[in-house]
């Protein structure tokens, strides 16, 4: 991949946090580099722990790296990046006292966008999620899976180039993830945005990413990086053809061992991920 | 600053606590010694040093012991009373909704004006004291102990029922477990309400106990030994606050 | 069917509370007039009602009812500047937190109006050292609230909105304050109840004016029905407070 295709460049990535030798000593992560490809969907996976989260974080701005570097649309990454990066976390990242055309509207206040705008690009992300008719409604009043799509509205309402999703539907049920993941294949093929998805589901990986980034066991790092050749939007039917199942279990086999590692790990030093 | 100097002071932030309470009593010191006038407020320094004089005071060892014998007798009268009417109400829907509000309502009223009144009805010595206290504590440990009674989940109950546990066994070993904390917060509640009640009615009038002292310290304008013997009822009242809190803790461990 | 048996219950209820007030105001009335309890120690309610009217409508209250209120306005400007303020810097870490809240909550634990004779010693016995120990002792549940309020707002949304890139004026006028005003309010009711407490109370013991000092002063002149009454009209106004305090409160909330 070459540096003008490259949205995102990782590199030697590494973080702990704490000092060594104090008991709250946790690396995190290992060296990890990657190149992530403009309009590309890739998704972190990995056990509990592996650092996916925190990697995201970094890219995103939000933590700086123990060791390394991060580059975005050319630019090394200091902190946060609202011109370029919006973030969609699993929850609790709407402001429950404003309805979700507030929420929308503050995010672009937060970013700058001229009032003027703040309208006729609040409609359109809402419409592009399909809750126009829960603009007035307050957080409390909509299910898990209504506010996740009104977090994701905010974030689209930025037009930024890059989208972090943080296990955005990882406090939902099945039912519902699967119907905002064929939702959100549908809306990403009709943008050029890079993703950068970090689950915990082995289905959700395979459905939604282009490529799917393996973790292993804390401190993580890249084990394997996995392409799935199959263009945006990504119908219900490719869940049940076989090339979804061979990835599928590719994803376990290489997952299985990590994820009993870290079982194994927390059940020696209990105190958590 | 030292990096592991930093990091120490970083890893104990009650050190950091008690240089801020140094820092208060230095800049005390330094107003109460050169700012202001010596009649009305005095050094730390100097109050330290005259709490010998304090408790050789004539009087004021008796008057710390009867306050403590206050203390004593009008907390174990709220608790008694306070977890016998605090359970009698809170294990049964009925009698507390119907007299929860009462209580609310009693709690919330300024007792303080009718302590005159507690005076004349129990005069002047420790009773109308211990009265005063009992008010105050009681009320405090009803309302805990109903509402730890009304936070057991029933999902508890349900499953102890479903295994067949009679009424009971139900109460002895479902409600009553759960209520020891309850009951611990509800001391600690009640001892604040007891330390309240006393202290204001031997403030409020007093020929022996505290109150006397603090009176006669105030008129003779000798703010060393008022602030000697004030910081000595303060340290009585966080020691027994303490031991209270303490055993809260200790029966509350599955918290 | 349920609401039926719910609606009985809650009359019910009720029923016990207008009995109870009945009772003992049945109870008052017979032990003065059948019973004969000394007149020195529970006067007449009838005489009590008479007094109250009297003291209401020659207005003999207002002085004392100025003075009193104008203590607790003070105290509670004072106590709410500061307190909301200190509340707010200190929140701002978790090891100013972990400094300081431990340090706030102790002093709370005990009676501070066992600090007004050093009070009186400093400021006379006039208004001011009611004001100074009002304000004293109300800071405490203002400051402590005011931590627990900005101190924990969800780091989701402090996270989300600084990715966004929210200013830091921004993220305090659109996120903190918001998610912190709640616990902010209640603590502010917190403060006023407890000033309006230490206020009479230091009234009560150590005065010169003020309706706590004016009922000191009937129960020493021994005159227990107009006493009586006194009390029923702070017992009244300290409602009234109070219950303003606590209507502006859930406004408030609501309002967000």
């Amino acid at each position: 991949m070459t540096t003008r295709d490259a949205a995102v460049r990782i590199k030697g990535v590494s973080h702990q946090f704490g000092e060594a030798g104090e008991t709250q000593y946790v690396r995190a992560l290992a060296d990890t580099s990657l190149d992530i490809a403009r309009g590309e969907l890739l998704c972190l996976i990995g056990p509990s722990g592996c650092g996916k989260s925190t990697l995201l974080n970094v890219i995103g701005g939000l933590m700086t790296p123990s060791g390394g570097a991060v580059e975005v649309a050319g630019k090394p990454v200091r902190g946060p990046m609202p011109q370029d990066i919006a973030f969609v976390f699993q929850e609790n990242a709407l402001f429950p006292w404003n309805t979700v055309l507030e929420n929308v509207r503050l995010g672009m206040l937060f970013q700058g966008v001229p009032k003027s705008e703040h309208e006729a690009r609040a409609k359109q992300s809402l419409e592009a999620v399909g809750l126009t008719e829960f603009a007035h409604h307050y957080p409390s009043q909509l299910s898990g899976g209504m506010r996740q799509r009104a977090a994701l509205a905010r974030a689209l309402s930025l037009k930024t180039d890059i989208l972090l999703m943080d296990e955005p539907f990882g406090a939902l049920d099945e039912q519902t993830r699967m119907i905002l993941g064929e939702d959100l294949s549908v809306l990403l093929s009709q943008t050029d945005k890079t993703i950068v998805f970090v689950t915990h589901s082995l289905g959700e990986a395979v459905f939604l990413a282009d490529r799917v980034a393996v973790f292993s066991a804390r401190p993580g790092t890249i084990k394997k990086i996995i392409r799935v050749d199959e263009p945006h939007p990504r119908k219900p039917e490719f869940i049940t053809s076989e090339k979804f199942t061979a990835l599928r279990n590719e994803l376990y086999a290489l997952l299985h061992d990590e994820i009993r590692k870290t079982v194994a790990e927390s059940a020696r030093a209990p105190g958590g991920s | 600053m030292n990096s592991s100097l930093r990091n120490y002071l970083l890893r104990h932030p009650g050190v950091v606590r008690l240089a801020v309470v140094l820092l208060i009593l230095i800049v005390w010191e330094i107003a109460a010694r050169f700012l202001v006038d010596p009649l009305f407020i005095a050094p730390p320094s100097r109050v330290v040093a005259s709490l010998g004089a304090v408790w050789n005071t004539p009087g004021v060892p008796a008057a710390l012991r009867l306050t403590l014998f206050e203390l004593a007798v009008a907390f174990s009268i709220s608790t008694v009373v306070g977890l016998a009417v605090g359970l009698a109400v809170g294990l049964r829907p009925f009698a507390r909704r119907s007299v929860m509000p009462i209580i609310l309502l009693l709690y919330g009223l300024p007792q303080i004006t009718i302590l005159p009144i507690f005076i004349l009805l129990f005069g002047i010595g420790p009773l109308s004291k211990i009265a005063f206290g009992i008010t105050h504590g009681t009320f405090a440990i009803i309302i805990a102990i109903v509402a730890g009674v009304q936070n057991l989940k029933p999902i508890l109950l349900v499953s102890a029922r479903s295994m067949g546990a009679s009424r009971w066994q139900i109460l002895r070993w479902v409600i009553f477990p759960h209520m020891i904390p309850s009951f611990f917060a509800g001391m600690r509640l009640g001892m604040t309400g007891v330390l309240l009640g006393v202290l204001l009615a031997e403030l409020y009038v007093s020929t022996a106990g505290i109150g006397h002292f603090t009176t006669m310290f105030t008129e003779n304008f000798d703010p060393t030994k008022l602030f000697g013997l004030v910081a000595m009822l303060a340290a009585m009242a966080i020691a027994l606050n303490e031991i209270v809190r303490r055993a809260e803790t200790r029966f509350s461990r599955w918290r | 069917m349920a609401r039926r048996d719910d609606r009985a219950a809650t009359l019910g209820s009720r029923a016990v509370q207008v009995g109870f007030l009945l009772g003992i105001l049945g109870l008052w009335y017979l032990a003065t007039n059948r019973w004969g309890v000394n007149r020195l120690l529970l006067p007449n309610p009838v005489a009590v009602w008479q007094q109250l009217l009297d003291v209401l409508k020659s207005g003999e209250y207002l002085p004392d009812l100025r003075i009193t209120l104008t203590e607790l306005f003070a105290a509670f400007a004072l106590s709410m500047t500061f307190g909301t303020i200190v509340g707010f810097f200190v929140s701002r870490t978790r090891y100013t937190i972990r400094v300081f809240e431990p340090l706030f909550a102790g002093i709370y634990s005990i009676p501070i109006i066992l600090f007004l004779p050093l009070f009186v010693l400093f400021f006379g016995l006039g208004p001011a050292s009611k004001i100074a120990l009002g304000a004293t002792i109300s800071f405490f549940p203002i400051v402590l609230s005011t931590i627990a309020g900005f101190g924990n707002v969800d780091r989701t949304m402090v996270t989300a909105a600084k990715s966004m890139g929210a200013s830091d004026y921004q993220m305090f006028r659109y996120v903190l304050l918001p998610a912190a005003l709640p616990v902010i309010l209640s603590g502010l009711r917190m403060g006023f109840t407890v000033a309006l407490l230490a206020i009479i109370g230091s009234e009560v013991l150590a005065s010169l004016g003020g309706l706590g000092h004016h009922i000191v002063q009937l129960a020493e002149g021994m005159d227990m029905a107009r006493m009586f009454a006194y009390v029923a009209f702070v017992v009244v106004i300290a409602a009234t407070l109070n219950g303003v305090v606590s209507l502006l409160e859930a406004r408030g909330r609501r309002r967000i």
